[in-house]
């Protein structure tokens, strides 16, 4: 990556509902700012390619690579991370969804997972097996199998459906 | 008249996943230390030279750099899990293309890569060797001319670029042949598989005043790290203390050293803390994969489907260090007869050094390659005899108080009920070949497959806190598998507290009782051992305090849960503060239980079997599994889509049956993208494919979702509460299951992994013609 | 010179910041060329983002039939565009292939487009669709037919300074059927074959045929010769089974991490005959 003297400039994002500054060179990643400036590690890098979907965060919304996304590309724009998703007191549906239904193995696929997971389920939330699979498709796990993870999601879009 | 509610069997919700959700588990790229430096490393553009010099100039004038390692900053010592032929960072000479050569310590990591570019290593180029045969070959270029001088664990039969070779028997072979009514024979070969695990591989170190280290790294083991480290760095050690954060996952690359060596030694350069995290490709390019083999397997029996005989040959590719190579190869051929009964065998084979990455441990450690072939044999000679495929397995299978390969006795084997729970399951489910849809052919193949757990030493600590609560400590990791959760079940099931009054410590190589590692299906069954066993030794000291506190004996005192001992037939009962507040403040002080062990069980018996060059002499139990799996080949282009599994395994006793069948279910995801996509290719000595854009593994939709899973429980005698490992053994049937399952969609017999679409097509249209 | 980033409101004012240095990238929706920066591929010294410009996003049906796609429009938008049925369905269902969902709520049509991969989705589509790009600069705009568009591997005809401001697809017959046919390892790979068709017959007479080849060499492939020799003709098997020839004889496939070349050779015309079969399937049973 090429490397700068000059100052960087400082620009503002809209994370979790709350303005942050962070300073960034043009070639600065959004997770770079996430993880390196903000302490929001819960996006983590696995290939800084797009591929393996450990970086997912949402973005206006829907799930978007943060690895790809350049932060001066993403002011004005509503990105949620994981940390943004549920809290210590009260995990989301989806959360406590993957706790239930025994969905997390090592952990470093979740967040994206989970945030996957949310956006599903706020288009659409009576995903049949098929939209799960295709909607949680560019997220990798190795450790689960995968199946655990589609259950969650189906027993998070049964408690959603709950008044 | 005290109620029990069990705790060990109970699927409750791993203890991290809370965390894990939240976002808020910390991976070693979450870490942090004030002061902290970046490292990053040079990768060697040449894959076999000698080292003539460093130029480090250029890169020490980039501000921001603390410092540069290279070759001539480490002393001549070398680390290896068999043979101590590896250097922290490369040395005198080039082994492989990609190898670390140099090192930069920086300020942030972008001003740390951008200086490694900037060293110049001067070399002198040498030949290289890219295939085991062409290492083999009289005349090869030598990798390490100085194997003959390095320690080795064991007596390895070596020389040259031969890294090690053993030969396993039984009966006489030779012989057998003649009372064989048919024989078939085949070769096979597999392809190197990436681990991928989620986390790439990283560590972060730091040093005190005194010069004593501190080390995180993903890894799987904290002990084995220590070890690796002192081993290749020359230091005592007395001077190094691991831990560990969150592992993002390990299927054996993170059991023996990664990064940890040339971070600790920027570290002790620089006096400052230093991270080193890896990028994709150079996880890829610089950690270990799966070895590629290729097996000669040969199988004889009689008419009625009774086996008579096997012989194996097999052929590793080690890569340019010993690593795990010798224990693969070893564990290979110990696996390469099969859960069978047959009564002549032999098993021989070498892996050889050549100028690629290392190739090491990867779950099931060189068994799914053997039972590739070992499994569509077994089919083959169904076939030609005419006898079900499930039933030649069932006349064959190894039975209770039998013996596996080499002379060891079976004291728990599901083997024949996992056979007949897969197929019932299966069965329940009509297998139509007429159910595929259009222009896809549909068929179902079945593999079975014993695997062990255990291997060397472990230990336990549990002690009683002032309160009546306890904390648990192993040392061992927990990778994401679960076993924090299940060793605290064993823990509280034992002393009958509720799991939430059991704290497990963070392994640490300073405080953690000695755990050779995660690793070998083994944290489970030889862990699980020594938590019992310390469990019981607090158990011990409880009844002793609260008899002399009640006026009785300890033989008349029991365990109740919530944590209470109380005198059996009677209410009469203290609960465990009141012990633990006389232990810690009158009498005997404070309640630590502990245990330690290592599996002692040998693996050969000479009256049955004999080895040569077997690394390993105490190998483990066995666990067993069956699986059917139904795939569809697209008629059109070759391409399998598997459909449904059903998966059956004899795991003793599931402490935790969800988390035992989500190692089914995983372990049969990572089969099937070893035995479908995965692969990486060198060409030459150039790795092609170090990333993920063109490595690639199963996505949830590639993955079927029907994947059906039913644990069997053949308690093994010591185990804890009869439980042994699921981790491994849930991968070893799969690419031999899809291979049977192509076999009976398309009549095809393909002996060549990865089951691609070109290979796919290309048997069935030569089937055709 | 140091990077700089910029985000414009106006295509012209983009295309004066592209004039500025001849090494200056438009940045749609990074999937790709983020990547590559990240891999250490590319390093623009100036960056230009096209998400604020408006006009990039419009969706538009030409009076003639046809239609007008903004460069900025994303895989996603594409993926579920009512618009594009008919024969623009194949960009539909290509679209719909492009990688994994987070990517494709990313990526655009352009900057897929531009990176011109000739295992991507969108450029067999677009050849078998004989759409035209419509490339802006500060000297003007100019329109290039697709098949003059994709020159070799990642290479297309793009002067410095040009970027794609639009793409549009020509009419074609309302009984026209688009269908895309693709083979990857796994799901959201790069095709090892991909067959992008779009047929419209009258009563098993071909009237109209667009048809070309994803991941068989540095372009799009075509074999137009061939495909106009079926128009007119009824639809039979051997008429396939030659357009299947002509086509894996233009192909100029490579052996790759994917697949081999002879592979791909084989499995070209065997994947077409499929994409025929479904193009003449009744709408529902397509898929």
């Amino acid at each position: 990556m090429r490397r700068t003297k000059q100052a960087s400039p400082l620009i503002t994002l809209s994370i979790n509902g709350n303005d942050h500054m962070a300073v960034v060179k043009p070639f600065t990643t959004l997770l770079q700012v996430l993880r390196d400036q903000l302490g929001l590690t819960g996006a983590k890098c696995g290939c800084n390619q797009g591929v393996c979907g450990a970086c997912t965060v949402l973005i206006d919304g829907k799930p978007a690579r943060a690895c790809l996304s350049l932060a001066a590309n993403c002011t004005g724009r509503q990105i949620v991370t994981i940390e943004g998703v549920g809290s210590v007191a009260q995990p989301s549906r989806v959360q406590q969804a993957f706790i239930d239904a025994g969905a997390v193995q090592c952990g470093f696929c979740t967040p994206g997972m989970v945030l996957s997971s949310e956006s599903l389920l706020a288009e659409n939330p009576k995903p049949s097996v098929a939209e799960i699979r295709t909607a949680l498709s560019g997220n990798l796990c190795r450790c689960t199998g995968y199946k655990r993870i589609i259950e969650a999601v189906r027993l998070a879009s049964k408690a959603e459906a709950q008044p | 008249m005290t109620v029990h509610t069990p705790i060990v069997g109970t699927s409750v919700p791993k203890r991290d996943a809370k965390e894990k959700v939240l976002g808020q588990a910390r991976y070693i790229a979450d870490m942090t230390r004030p002061g902290m430096l970046h490292g990053a490393i040079l990768q060697s553009h040449v894959a076999h030279a000698r080292i003539l010099g460093y130029d480090v100039s250029e890169a020490l004038k980039v501000p921001g750099v603390h410092a540069v390692l290279t070759g001539d900053d480490v002393g001549d010592f070398r680390m290896g899990a068999f043979v101590k032929d590896e250097t922290a960072i490369a040395k005198e000479k080039i082994l492989y293309l990609g190898e670390p050569v140099a090192a930069v310590a920086a300020d942030d990591e972008e001003t740390a890569r951008y200086a490694a570019r900037l060293i110049k290593v001067a070399v002198e180029e040498l030949p290289g060797v890219f295939s085991p045969e062409e290492a083999l070959a009289p005349g090869a270029p030598i990798l390490h001319e100085k194997l003959e001088s390095y320690f080795k664990v064991f007596p390895a039969v070596c020389g040259g670029n031969l890294l090690s070779q053993t030969e396993i028997t039984e009966g006489d072979v030779a012989k057998a042949w003649a009372e064989c009514d048919i024989i078939v024979e085949g070769e096979y070969e597999t392809q190197p598989q990436y681990h991928l695990s989620m986390e790439p591989c990283g560590a972060l170190s730091e040093i005190d005043v005194d010069g004593r280290i501190t080390l995180w790294s993903a890894n799987q083991s904290v002990f084995r790290v220590q070890a690796n480290v002192c081993e290749s760095l020359g230091l005592p050690m007395s001077r190094l203390r691991c831990l560990t954060p969150k592992v993002g996952a390990g299927f054996g690359n993170k059991m023996e050293p990664h990064i940890q060596p040339i971070c600790v030694a920027l570290t002790m350069k620089t006096g400052r803390p230093v991270k080193m995290i890896l990028n994709r490709a150079e996880d890829m390019e610089t950690v270990r994969a799966r070895h590629p083999f290729k097996v000669k397997m040969k199988t004889g029996a009689k008419k009625d489907g009774t086996l008579v005989a096997r012989e194996v040959e097999a052929l590793l590719d080690g890569g340019a260090f010993g690593d795990d190579s010798p224990g693969v190869l070893g564990y290979s051929l110990l696996m390469a007869r099969g859960p069978y009964r047959i009564p002549n065998a032999r098993c021989f084979g070498r892996v050889a050094y050549t100028n690629k990455m290392r190739f090491g441990a990867f779950r099931g450690f060189g068994n799914p390659q053997v039972s590739l072939a070992g499994e569509t044999q077994i089919d083959q000679i169904a076939d030609k005899l005419g006898i079900d495929h499930f039933e030649i397995r069932l006349k064959n299978a190894l039975k209770d108080g039998e013996r596996w390969f080499g002379g060891q006795l079976l004291k728990s084997n599901g083997l024949i009920e996992c056979i007949e729970k897969a197929r019932a399951a299966s069965e329940s489910v009509k297998h139509l070949k007429s159910q595929a849809a259009k222009g896809k052919l549909r068929g179902r193949g079945i593999a079975v497959g014993g695997h062990i757990s255990g291997l060397l030493a472990t230990g336990a600590i549990v002690r009683l806190l002032e309160d009546g609560t306890a904390v648990l400590n192993t040392g061992a990791v927990d990778i994401g598998q679960g076993s924090d959760t299940v060793l605290t079940q064993l823990c509280a099931e034992t002393l009958r507290l509720p799991l939430d009054k059991v704290a497990l410590a963070s392994p640490d190589t300073d405080g953690s009782p000695y755990n050779w590692g995660t690793t070998a299906s083994r944290v489970t069954y030889t862990t699980g051992r020594a938590v019992v066993a310390a469990s019981k030794d607090v158990e011990r000291q409880i009844k002793d305090h609260a008899a002399a506190m009640l006026n009785t004996t300890p033989d008349q005192l029991e365990l109740r849960d919530g944590g209470f001992v109380g005198i059996k037939g009677s209410n009469t009962q203290l609960p465990y503060l009141a012990v633990s507040a006389r232990a810690h403040w009158g009498v005997g002080g404070p309640i630590v239980g502990t245990n330690t062990l290592v599996f002692d069980t040998p693996t050969i018996d000479p009256k049955h079997g004999a080895a040569t060059g077997l690394p390993f002499g105490q190998i483990g139990v066995f666990s067993f599994c069956a699986m059917v799996c139904e795939v569809d080949i697209d008629e059109t282009t070759g391409k399998v889509e598997p459909v449904r599994a059903w998966y059956a395994a004899d795991v003793g006793k599931a402490i935790n049956p969800r988390l035992v069948e989500v190692q089914m279910e995983g372990g049969f995801v990572q089969g099937m993208g070893f035995a479908l996509t995965e692969e990486l290719v060198w060409e030459g000595p150039r790795l092609v494919n170090p990333n993920l854009r063109d490595y690639k593994a199963p996505t949830m939709l590639d993955a079927p979702y029907d994947i059906h899973t039913q644990i069997v429980e053949h308690p093994e005698p010591d185990g804890p509460c009869g439980a042994k490992g699921v981790g491994e053994i849930s991968l070893v049937p799969v690419p031999a299951a899809i291979a049977n399952a192509i076999a009976d969609a398309a009549g095809i017999h393909l002996t060549q992994l990865p089951f691609t679409p070109e290979r796919v097509l290309n048997a069935m249209l030569a089937k055709k013609s | 010179m140091e990077p700089s980033f910029h985000q414009p409101r106006t295509l012209d004012a983009a295309l004066k910041l592209l004039a500025s240095h001849e090494d200056a990238r438009p940045l749609a929706g990074g999937a790709t060329l983020v990547a590559m920066m990240n891999a250490g591929l590319a390093e623009p010294p100036v960056l230009v983002s096209l998400r604020h410009i408006k006009e990039l996003k419009a969706v538009k049906a030409l009076p003639d039939g046809g239609l007008r796609l903004g460069a900025m429009i994303l895989h996603r938008e594409l993926a579920s565009e009512k618009r594009l049925k008919g024969g623009f369905a194949v960009l539909r269902e290509a679209a719909g292939q492009v990688a994994v969902p987070p990517v494709r709520n990313m990526g655009t049509l352009g900057g897929a487009t531009a990176f011109a991969d000739p295992a991507a989705d969108y450029p067999p589509a677009l050849a078998a669709l004989g759409a035209r790009i419509e490339a802006a600069s500060t000297k003007g705009r100019r329109s290039i037919a697709a098949d003059e568009f994709f020159l070799d591997w990642y290479a297309q005809a793009l002067e410095p300074g040009e970027m794609i401001a639009a793409i549009t697809l020509p009419a074609w017959p309302k009984n026209a059927v688009g269908v895309y046919e693709k083979l990857a390892k796994v799901t959201g790979d790069l095709a090892i074959v991909s067959i992008a068709l779009v047929l419209a017959q009258d009563k098993g007479v071909v009237t109209h045929l667009g048809v070309a080849v994803g991941g068989c060499g540095p372009k799009p492939v075509t074999a137009p010769e061939a495909a106009r020799a079926m128009i007119g003709k009824p639809i039979d098997d051997a008429a396939i089974a030659r357009l299947g020839q002509a086509l894996a004889e233009a192909a100029d496939p490579v052996d790759d991490v994917r697949a081999s070349a002879d592979y791909r050779r084989l499995v070209l015309p065997r994947m077409l005959a499929k994409a025929f079969v479904r193009a003449s399937l009744p709408a529902k049973e397509r898929r």
